[in-house]
C-alpha cells in the first residue's frame, strides 16, 4: 500500500506543493529505472499502474470509456443542440440514410417525383411506380402498401402512372387513363376518390395535409379529405379557371389561366394578402408556411408567414431569369431558364446547399419537397441534396437522437462529475478531520454521516429536487441536481478517509512531522492526504458511476433534468409505454446503450483500480 | 446490551426529531397558499367581502397565521397522535391513503428479496470456492454488468422481449380491469401482472449481491480455521458451509439489512414502469400533484425504517459474531 513510504525523491527539494506532490506520485513524473532497481524502489504508484495495465478487462473499460467520453465531449462542438428546435413532420422516424436513396431501376429515366415528409414516390418514363424512404407512417400505415382491391384482396393493377403526389401522409397517383389512385392515411378521408373524378379529364394531383385536390382540364378544381385545418372553399369563384394550385400547410392557392394568383379559401390570413402589381406570373410554390410566385419577367414574391429565421423571403440574386419555382417544408427552389438552381430558406438539413457540381451543367428537372431535393440534368444524371435521414432516428419532436445523445451524454457525465467533485470534497474534509482530530468533533461528525448516509437516496433526491425545483428554470435545475447528488453521496468517502487517516495518523512520518512542530493543515493535507491519494481514487470513480447512474433514474422518473435539455435519462423518460417500446425502439435502444456501456466501463475501471491499490482484494 | 440499545434509541427519536424539524421548514418554505386553495371554489359564490372572510377564517383554522414554530409543535402534536393531515389528491387521512399501496410496496419487496437471497447465496458460494475457474470469471463479468445497468433499463429489455414480442405477460398494471373469477383465477390474475416486474427487481439485485457474497466467502476462506478444518480432514463441504459461511456472515449480515430496508423503497422505479399501486408510485405521483402532506408522511416513514434499520444492523452484528457483542 501507498501508506508506508514517504516520496522518495523528498531531498531534492525542501518544499513541495500539495499538487506536486500529488500529481508527481500519481502519474510517476521521475525517470525510468533498471530492472534491478525498480524491484527494490518502485513507487507504490507504478506499482498501481503497471498491475492496472496488465488487466485486460479494465484497460477495455478504460479504452471504452476515453472514447466515449471524447465523443459527448467533441461531439456537441461537431453537432450544436437547438434546444428550442422541434419539427412535427419528423417525429418518430427510424434510423437510416435512405431518404433520397432513389432505386437503382429509376435513375436515368425519371419521369416525376413527389416528395412526402419522409418518403418520396416516383414514376419513371415507362411508367413503374418506386417508392423510397421512410415510407411506414403508423403501426397500421405503410405507404409502401399499394391499394388492394376490397373484394379479391389482389393488388389493383394501375398501368402505366404519369403523375404523382405526396401529402404529409397519404399518396396520389395519376395514370395514362387517366384514373387515379390513393392509398395511405384515409382517415380524413385525404383517399376516398370522389365518384365524378371518373367522368372528368384530369390535368394534375395534389397532396396536402389531410386533404387531395385534383385539378380538371377545363379549370375545375375537385377536393377530397378534411377541409378543417386546410382553409379551401369548395365554390370558390375561380372554378373554371384554375390552371394549378399549391398547398401550404393550412392553405390553398390557385393560379389562373390569366397569370393571376388568387386565394382559394374564405378566410382573410397571411396567404391571402397576395401581393399587388405582380404581372403576369407563370409557377408558383409554397413552403408549409408561406407561398412564392414567379412572373414572366423571372422575378419572384413571397409573402404568407414569412420569417427571418427561416429565410424563406430571401431569394437569391441572378444574373438569369427564374422559369419555374418549387417548395419544400421550409426552403424554395428554383430552375433558371439556362437550367441553373437556386436554393433559399432554411437549411438546418442542408437543404438549400445546392451541390457544386451542378453549376457546371443543365438542369432539365427539378424537385423538391420537405427536406429533399431531386435534380436531374440533361445527360440523365441524378443529384440529390437536403435531408438523407438520421443515424439513430428521431423522437417524439422530430428531433434528432444521434444529437441528442451526444449532448445529452456530455450533460450526464458533467453532472456525474460535478457531483462526484463536491462529494469528494466534502468526504475528503470531514474524514480527514474527523480522523486526525479524534473526539468531540468526530463524534459529531460521525453522528452527521450516519443520519446523511441513512436516508434513502433515490426518494429524498427526488423530494428535494422536486420541492427546491419548483421555482428554479432549467439550468438552475441542472446545478441543483449535481448539489443534491454531492451533498447525499459523500458518507461513503468520508468513513474511507477517516478510517484511512486513523491509520497512518500513528505512522513514524506523522509523528516525526508533529514533533517538527509543522501546523496541523499541513500534517493532515501535505503529509496525509498524498498518501491515501489512490483510496480516494477508487471511491471517486465508482461514485462517478452511481451519480450517473442516480442522475439517470431521477431524470427518467421526472425529477431531474427536464426536457428540453437532454441527458441519458430523461431521453428515456418518455419510453415507460408499451407503443414507444414496440414501435419506436430506437428512442429507448440507443440511450440505453450509451448509459449502460459507460456505467460498465467506469465500474470495469474502478474494479481494475481498486484491484491495483490493494494487492490484498488482487488475490481474490 | 439494553443500556447500549436505549441508547441508541434515545438517539434515534434525536435524529427523527431534528430530520422533521428540517423538513417542515423545508416544506413551509414551498410558495403556495392551502387557504386559498381550500375557499378557490367560494369565490363565486359569495360577495368580496364574504369571501374574504372565509379565506381569513380558513387561514386561522388551518392556522397559516401562525408562526412557523407553532405551525411545526401542532402539526408534531398531530403527527404523536397518529394524525398526519389529510391528502389533497385522495380527500382522505393520509394513513387511509398509504394503507394499500404500502402493503404492495412489501409483498413485492420482500418476494424480491427472497428469490434474490436464494439465487445469490448458493451462487456467490459457488464462485468463492471455484474462485479463478471460467466460471467464476464469467460471473464476475455479468455481476459488473448488472448492478451497472439501472433497473429502467431492464424493465425496458423485459417488458419489449416479455411482454411485447412474446406477448406472456402484460405489459403493465396490477390487474385485469373488471376481473371475476374465482379466488384461484384472481390468484393466477395477479401472478401474470406482477411476474415481469418481480422479475426485474430480481434480476437487478443480483449483481452486487453475487459479489459481495463471493469477497465475504472469499475472506472467509482464507482464513486460518479453515486451514484448521481442512488439516483435520473434515469434509471440503462441512469447511465451506459451516466453518467459512460462518464467518462470512457479519459482512453479508450488513448487506442483508440495507437489503431489507430498500423493502420499502426499493422498488420506486418498478412500481412507476408497471404502474404498481405502490409506495414508489404514490410517492411520485403526490409529489407531481404536490400533495405535501401525503409526501411528508411517507418520507418520515423512510426515515424511521432507516434508523431502525441501522440500529437492527448493529444489534444483528452481536448475534452473528459474539466477538463484537457490545456490552457497554
Amino acid at each position: 500500500m501507498s501508506t508506508s513510504k514517504a516520496p522518495n525523491n523528498k531531498n531534492k527539494k525542501n518544499k513541495k506543493s500539495f499538487s506536486s506532490l500529488l500529481f508527481g506520485n500519481l502519474f510517476g513524473s521521475r525517470k525510468e529505472l533498471s530492472i534491478l532497481e525498480e524491484e527494490q524502489v518502485q513507487s507504490p504508484w507504478r506499482t498501481v499502474i503497471r498491475i492496472f495495465r496488465s488487466n485486460k478487462v479494465s484497460m477495455t473499460g478504460l479504452i471504452v470509456f476515453l472514447l466515449i467520453f471524447a465523443t459527448v465531449m467533441i461531439g456537441p462542438l461537431i453537432k450544436p443542440i437547438d434546444l428550442s428546435f422541434s419539427e412535427s413532420s419528423q417525429k418518430d422516424i427510424a434510423p437510416g440514410f435512405d431518404m433520397m436513396k432513389v432505386p437503382k431501376e429509376l435513375q436515368g429515366k425519371i419521369h416525376d417525383i413527389a416528395v412526402g415528409p419522409t418518403f418520396s414516390i416516383g414514376a419513371s418514363t415507362d411508367g413503374q411506380l418506386y417508392i423510397w424512404g421512410k415510407t411506414r407512417i403508423t403501426s397500421a400505415i405503410d405507404i409502401k402498401n399499394l391499394p388492394r382491391d376490397e373484394k379479391t384482396n389482389q393488388l389493383i393493377d394501375m398501368g402505366k402512372i404519369v403523375k404523382v403526389a405526396a401529402g404529409t401522409d397519404h399518396v396520389l397517383v395519376l395514370n395514362e387513363d387517366g384514373q387515379v389512385f390513393a392509398w395511405g392515411n384515409n382517415r380524413q378521408g385525404q383517399t376516398r376518390i370522389p365518384y365524378e373524378v371518373e367522368f372528368v379529364d384530369i390535368k394534375d394531383i395534389y397532396a396536402g395535409y389531410q386533404l387531395s385536390i385534383i385539378v380538371t382540364e377545363d379549370g375545375r378544381t375537385i377536393h377530397f379529405g378534411s377541409t378543417m385545418i386546410n382553409d379551401y372553399d369548395e365554390f370558390h369563384q375561380y372554378q373554371g379557371q384554375i390552371d394549378k394550385i399549391t398547398m401550404t400547410q393550412d392553405a390553398v392557392i390557385g393560379l389562373t389561366y390569366d397569370g393571376e394568383v388568387v386565394y382559394l379559401g374564405s378566410k382573410v390570413n397571411a396567404y391571402s394578402n397576395i401581393p399587388e402589381n405582380m404581372g403576369r406570373v407563370i409557377d408558383i410554390a409554397s413552403t408549409a408556411s408561406t407561398v412564392a410566385a414567379v412572373n414572366d419577367e423571372g422575378k419572384v414574391f413571397v409573402w404568407g408567414n414569412v420569417t427571418a429565421s427561416k429565410g424563406e423571403g430571401n431569394v437569391p440574386e441572378t444574373d438569369s431569369k427564374i422559369v419555374s419555382i418549387q417548395g419544400g417544408r421550409f426552403h424554395y427552389t428554383a430552375l433558371t431558364e439556362d437550367g441553373k438552381v437556386l436554393a433559399w430558406g432554411a437549411n438546418y438539413y442542408n437543404q438549400i446547399n445546392v451541390p457544386e457540381k451542378l453549376n457546371n451543367t443543365t438542369v432539365k428537372q427539378l424537385f423538391t419537397g420537405s427536406y429533399q431535393n431531386y435534380a436531374v440534368t440533361e445527360d440523365n444524371e441524378l443529384y440529390t441534396w437536403g435531408l438523407k435521414g438520421y443515424l439513430m432516428g428521431t423522437d417524439d419532436l422530430g428531433r434528432d437522437i444521434f444529437t441528442r445523445l451526444l449532448n445529452g451524454g456530455r450533460m450526464t457525465m458533467t453532472i456525474g462529475a460535478v457531483a462526484v467533485i463536491i462529494s469528494t470534497i466534502i468526504g475528503i474534509i470531514i474524514g480527514s478531520l474527523s480522523g486526525f482530530f479524534g473526539g468531540k468533533l468526530d463524534l459529531v461528525l460521525q453522528r452527521i454521516s450516519e443520519v446523511v448516509s441513512s436516508l434513502p437516496f433515490l426518494p429524498f433526491a427526488m423530494i428535494l429536487s422536486s420541492i427546491i425545483g419548483n421555482s428554479l428554470d432549467s439550468n438552475q435545475r441542472i446545478v441543483l441536481i449535481m448539489v443534491i447528488l454531492g451533498l447525499l453521496s459523500w458518507p461513503g468517502l468520508q468513513r474511507l478517509v477517516r478510517a484511512q487517516v486513523l491509520s497512518v495518523r500513528e505512522q513514524e512520518y506523522v509523528i516525526a512531522a508533529r514533533s517538527l512542530g509543522i501546523k496541523r493543515s499541513a500534517i493532515i493535507f501535505k503529509h496525509i492526504l498524498p498518501n491515501i491519494v489512490s483510496i480516494i481514487l477508487v471511491s471517486a470513480t465508482l461514485s462517478f458511476a452511481t451519480s450517473m447512474l442516480i442522475e439517470s433514474s431521477l431524470s427518467y422518473l421526472g425529477f431531474g433534468v427536464q426536457a428540453p435539455h437532454p441527458t441519458w435519462g430523461n431521453m428515456l423518460y418518455g419510453a415507460n409505454n408499451s407503443i414507444v417500446i414496440q414501435n419506436y425502439w430506437w428512442r429507448w435502444v440507443f440511450p440505453s446503450i450509451a448509459l449502460g456501456v459507460c456505467v460498465i466501463c467506469i465500474n470495469v475501471i474502478g474494479d481494475g483500480l481498486r484491484d491495483a491499490v490493494d494487492p490484498k482484494s488482487h488475490e481474490r | 446490551m439494553l443500556k447500549y440499545t436505549l441508547k441508541r434509541f434515545i438517539y434515534m427519536v434525536f435524529v427523527f426529531a431534528i430530520m422533521s424539524v428540517i423538513l417542515f421548514g423545508l416544506y413551509s418554505m414551498i410558495p403556495g397558499d392551502p387557504a386559498r386553495a381550500e375557499v378557490e371554489g367560494l369565490r363565486n359564490v359569495l360577495k368580496p367581502d364574504e369571501y374574504q372572510r372565509a379565506y381569513e377564517l380558513a387561514r386561522e383554522r388551518l392556522g397559516l397565521n401562525d408562526p412557523t414554530h407553532i405551525r411545526y409543535i401542532k402539526w408534531a402534536k398531530g403527527f404523536l397522535r397518529g394524525d398526519f393531515g389529510t391528502s389533497i389528491i385522495h380527500k382522505q387521512p393520509v394513513d387511509e391513503v398509504i394503507k394499500t399501496p404500502l402493503r404492495v410496496t412489501i409483498f413485492i419487496n420482500i418476494f424480491s428479496v427472497i428469490a434474490g437471497l436464494l439465487i445469490t447465496i448458493p451462487l456467490g458460494i459457488y464462485c468463492a470456492v471455484k474462485k479463478g475457474t471460467r466460471f467464476d470469471r464469467t460471473v464476475q463479468v455479468l455481476t459488473i454488468v448488472g448492478y451497472s445497468i439501472p433497473s429502467f433499463i431492464f424493465a425496458l429489455l423485459f417488458i419489449y422481449f416479455f411482454a411485447v414480442k412474446l406477448g406472456w405477460f402484460p405489459v403493465s398494471g396490477m390487474k385485469t380491469p373488471n376481473f371475476t373469477g374465482t379466488t384461484w383465477e384472481m390468484i393466477k390474475d395477479y401472478a401474470k401482472h406482477l411476474a415481469l416486474p418481480l422479475m426485474v427487481m430480481t434480476i437487478g439485485s443480483l449483481g452486487g449481491m453475487t459479489r459481495y457474497v463471493r469477497a465475504a466467502m472469499i475472506d472467509a476462506l482464507s482464513m486460518d480455521c479453515i486451514r484448521t478444518a481442512r488439516a483435520k480432514g473434515l469434509k471440503e463441504r462441512v469447511v465451506v458451509l459451516s466453518h467459512a459461511w460462518r464467518n462470512a456472515l457479519l459482512p453479508i449480515v450488513t448487506l442483508l439489512i440495507n437489503w431489507f430496508m430498500s423493502i420499502f423503497y426499493g422498488s420506486l422505479i418498478i412500481e412507476r414502469m408497471f404502474n404498481l399501486n405502490g409506495l414508489g408510485k404514490l410517492l411520485i405521483d403526490s409529489l407531481f400533484n404536490q400533495d405535501y402532506n401525503v409526501v411528508m408522511a411517507i418520507q418520515l416513514f423512510y426515515i424511521v425504517i432507516a434508523l431502525s434499520g441501522n440500529l437492527l444492523a448493529d444489534l444483528s452484528y452481536g448475534i452473528v459474531d459474539p466477538r463484537v457483542r457490545v456490552n457497554k
